[in-house]
């Protein structure tokens, strides 16, 4: 019987380190940097879900809203590094915080381990079929005879990309501010603006024939649409690349940055994350991996700061 | 119009025996707290919204729905059993409810509560389904200058519609709008009010605030008036004929009166911020000066019954027109309505009959369900709300309490969110001692953030030029209408 239960033992233990090197000591805790519902809730939620399949660790997920994620990534640069707490944000609220207040935010990049990006949000500039217009040079000629063509965007950078382009083209376009990318489509379809930018709802309305992408505002070009340039092709050197990313406290000890690395992208690979992403962001599960991440933050501080002209 | 087999789809969506149950149970829910004065479905709703974040959209939307339409007539009970509205909006409905009650009926009286609430909401319901798709294409065509004339519209009706004074009501609508600039400003997102908090980057939490101004400041008003006495014992039912129900030919004899605060209801619910109790004393008063028939009002007339429980409960369809039609609430609950669509990723607004065509009407078939079951749960429990009415206060405050702050904190994420309820509930109770109403304090800062979004907009849009107004005529139109309705009330008072 003493046998038995060592051999036992010993099993687990075996089993228990094929998986990985590092094992949590207690449920881990992800915590989201928004509220309950919307985008990254969902892909925080099913994340974990996927890693505490594939690991058999238990991961609780919490919901801190607040600023975009800056409350909840305050107090997780506070916490241990001991793995049993990762935030997940979204870089473009981040950056922004950090580039134009940074003596007031309690942080900065390097008071975070990265343990990988979860996916990269498409961002459109779109507008209705049957404008005049097919791509940025013609939006811009558009508005210079027009006297400043509307935009409707919904986050700050967004309306940043816009001057860069305007101060350089002399455009002119008068940016319009709306809460929701639901309410720029809304504008746009209702003829109230003349473009707008939109990460994945204005799908269906290309589909449907009823809108046209003038242009990608990401680095790179979009999957779904091959065809269309990216604003920097057109000659802006500037883009607006929001990563989905996990965190954790600087000074996480190798293995565990490791185990948690792998695990994330692990989960990535699994067919419901990839659904997932693909139906609420018209996107890709793309996990750069801890280095490539950091990396991608500090180009993406250095990108935002251009944004901003500093 | 969606093309019909997304409506049917819709429809067939939301009669399955699942999403009954979430119905029956929502409004059993809403009809229980609704009864139990003190505690309302706004609480409720706001404690059970983090509970159907697990849910599927749509029974999460018809359990909401649900406890809005119980809170309809729930409120009646206690006005009618102890002179005591259960909800602001039954505050009319003791003016011949209980009267009629002290006359030994008060099985007479809640009944007609029922009838007529149901019936008012049918017909509001009614409005809400033939009307919204058709709103929704028009709605699409109202740019930001009209929604912002638009609000300033409501605004106007709503300083001048509630409360006692035209003065306190705009203090309190400029206290509202006040509160509504705490977060990042829209246009160059830099963070005012915040005192150092991230938290308030998003704002005040509507939740907190909400429940705190109206749940927990109730909860404390009622707590500090309480004497120790037990509720007053309600009036022995009498067992003459005719006292314990009311005959298609009673009913039949206020067709009219439903009538008229069936559409006073929907009128009202139908502009933005408009909340039941206005539509309540409105409808009675114009009952007031019609033809009482037999007993005079204010002494267990059924009509004034009728006026008033028609009207409030007509209000509820009609406030999800502007919800689902330019995706602003038509009232506290339409607001916190909103928050539980945005949990489940979904954005009201005019595109959800393009995107989403099967979800709306299936929330509306919900509706339809809700409004059956509320005459069916209301029949079958009447006895066990009017014991619930007697619940002992020294029960009821403390666990109402302890709901509140527990709903705020899963809702805001934490004990900040308490906090704020807490000094909302101070607020309130501050502001209402000096009669400013809290309710339009309540509703222009909900609306306050999407107001500043518009106004921005618009400025955008007209170049800061007044004289581009004259390219948008229905906006003209609106802020002429703003100005003669300040005018108007400010005269009549």
């Amino acid at each position: 019987m003493k046998k038995l239960l060592l051999g036992l033992g010993a099993l687990a233990f075996s089993a228990g380190t094929a998986l990985a090197d590092w094992s949590p000591s207690g449920p881990i805790n992800l915590w989201i940097g928004f509220g309950a519902g919307g985008e990254t809730d969902t892909l925080g939620r099913l994340v974990a879900q996927e890693m505490s399949d594939a690991t058999g660790w238990d991961i609780v997920v919490e919901n801190k809203p607040g600023g975009g994620g800056m409350a909840m990534f305050t107090q997780l640069a506070a916490y241990p590094a001991d793995g049993q707490t990762l935030g997940m944000g979204v870089t473009m609220p981040v950056l922004v915080n950090l580039t134009i207040r940074p003596d007031e935010v309690p942080f900065d990049l390097d008071s975070f381990d990265y343990i990988g990006t979860v996916a990269l949000a498409q961002l459109a500039l779109v507008a209705p079929a049957d404008a005049p217009y097919d791509d940025l040079a013609g939006l811009i000629e558009y508005s210079k005879e027009k006297g400043g063509a509307l935009v409707a965007f919904d986050a700050k950078p967004q309306e940043l990309l816009m001057g860069v382009v305007n101060a350089q083209s002399e455009a002119g376009f008068k940016m319009v501010t709306t809460e929701s990318s639901a309410e720029a489509l809304q504008n746009l379809l209702g003829g109230h603006v003349d473009a707008a930018f939109n990460a994945g709802a204005h799908i269906p309305y290309l589909e449907s024939g009823e809108l046209k992408m003038i242009a990608s505002a990401n680095a790179s070009r979009h999957s779904y649409a091959p065809d269309t340039g990216t604003v920097r092709e057109a000659g802006y050197d500037i883009y607006v690349d929001p990563w989905f990313y996990i965190a954790a406290p600087d000074g996480l000890p190798e293995e565990t940055h490791t185990a948690l690395s792998e695990a994330l992208n692990n989960a990535l690979q699994s067919d419901a994350v990839r659904d997932a992403i693909e139906k609420t962001m018209h996107t890709e599960p793309a996990d750069m991996g801890p280095a490539e991440t950091k990396a991608m933050m500090e180009d993406g501080l250095k990108n935002v700061g251009s944004l901003f002209g500093q | 119009m969606p093309p019909l087999d997304s409506v049917l789809a819709g429809f067939a969506d939301a009669f399955t025996l699942f999403n009954l149950l979430f119905v029956v149970a929502g409004v059993a829910m809403g009809q229980l707290v609704g009864a139990i004065p003190g505690i309302g479905p706004v609480m409720a709703m706001a404690i059970a919204i983090p509970f159907t974040f697990t849910l599927d959209t749509l029974p999460a939307v018809s359990f909401l729905v649900g406890i809005m339409k119980g809170g309809l007539f729930g409120g009646a009970i206690p006005a009618v059993l102890i002179n005591t509205p259960g909800t602001p909006d039954a505050a009319a409905t003791t003016f011949d409810g209980h009267p009629l009650a002290a006359k030994g009926k008060p099985l007479k009286a809640t009944k007609m509560a029922l009838y007529s609430s149901v019936t008012g909401d049918a017909f509001s319901d009614m409005v809400l389904i033939l009307a919204s798709a058709p709103i929704a294409v028009i709605a699409l065509k109202l740019g930001p200058v009209e929604v912002c004339a638009l609000m300033i519209f409501a605004f106007a009706v709503i300083a001048g519609l509630v409360g006692d004074s035209l003065i306190k009501g705009l203090i309190a609508a400029l206290l509202g709008l006040l509160l509504a600039t705490v977060q990042l400003d829209p246009e160059q997102a830099t963070p005012r009010f915040d005192f150092g908090y991230f938290q308030l980057y998003d704002g005040v939490n509507l939740v907190a605030v909400a429940v705190g101004m109206l749940a927990v400041a109730e909860i404390v008003r009622r707590m500090a008036e309480h004497d120790g006495r037990p509720q007053p014992a309600a009036v022995p039912q009498s067992e003459e004929p005719g006292a314990r129900g009311v005959s298609w030919r009673e009913y039949w004899g206020c067709r009219w009166t439903m009538l008229r605060g069936a559409l006073i209801g929907t009128g009202l619910g139908a502009l933005p911020g408009l909340g039941s109790t206005a539509a309540a004393f409105m409808s009675y008063a114009s009952a007031k000066r019609g033809d009482p028939g037999g007993v005079p009002f204010g002494e267990g007339n059924l009509r004034g019954i009728a006026a008033t429980e028609s009207a409030n409960s007509a209000v509820m369809g009609a406030n999800l027109i502007p919800l689902l039609g330019i995706g602003i609430p038509g009232s506290v609950s339409a607001a916190l309505l909103i928050s539980a669509f945005v949990i489940h990723g979904i954005q009201p607004g005019p595109l959800m009959f393009r995107t989403q065509p099967e979800l709306v009407y299936g929330i509306f078939g919900a509706m339809l369900m809700a409004n059956l079951c509320n005459l069916i749960v209301g029949q079958l429990s009447l006895r066990a709300w009017s014991a619930a009415v007697k619940a002992p206060a020294s029960f009821i405050f403390p666990a109402a309490l302890i709901f509140c702050i527990a709903g705020v904190y899963l809702s805001s994420g934490g004990l900040f969110g308490v906090s704020i309820m807490l000094i909302a509930a101070a607020v309130s109770l501050t502001l209402t001692a000096v009669g400013i109403p809290v309710i339009v304090l309540l509703i222009t800062f909900f609306l306050g953030r999407r107001f500043e979004t518009s106004l921005s907009q618009a400025l955008t849009i007209l170049d800061g030029d007044p004289r581009a107004l004259t390219a948008h005529p229905v906006a003209l139109i609106l802020l002429v209408g703003a100005l003669a309705t300040g005018v108007w009330m400010a005269r009549r008072r």
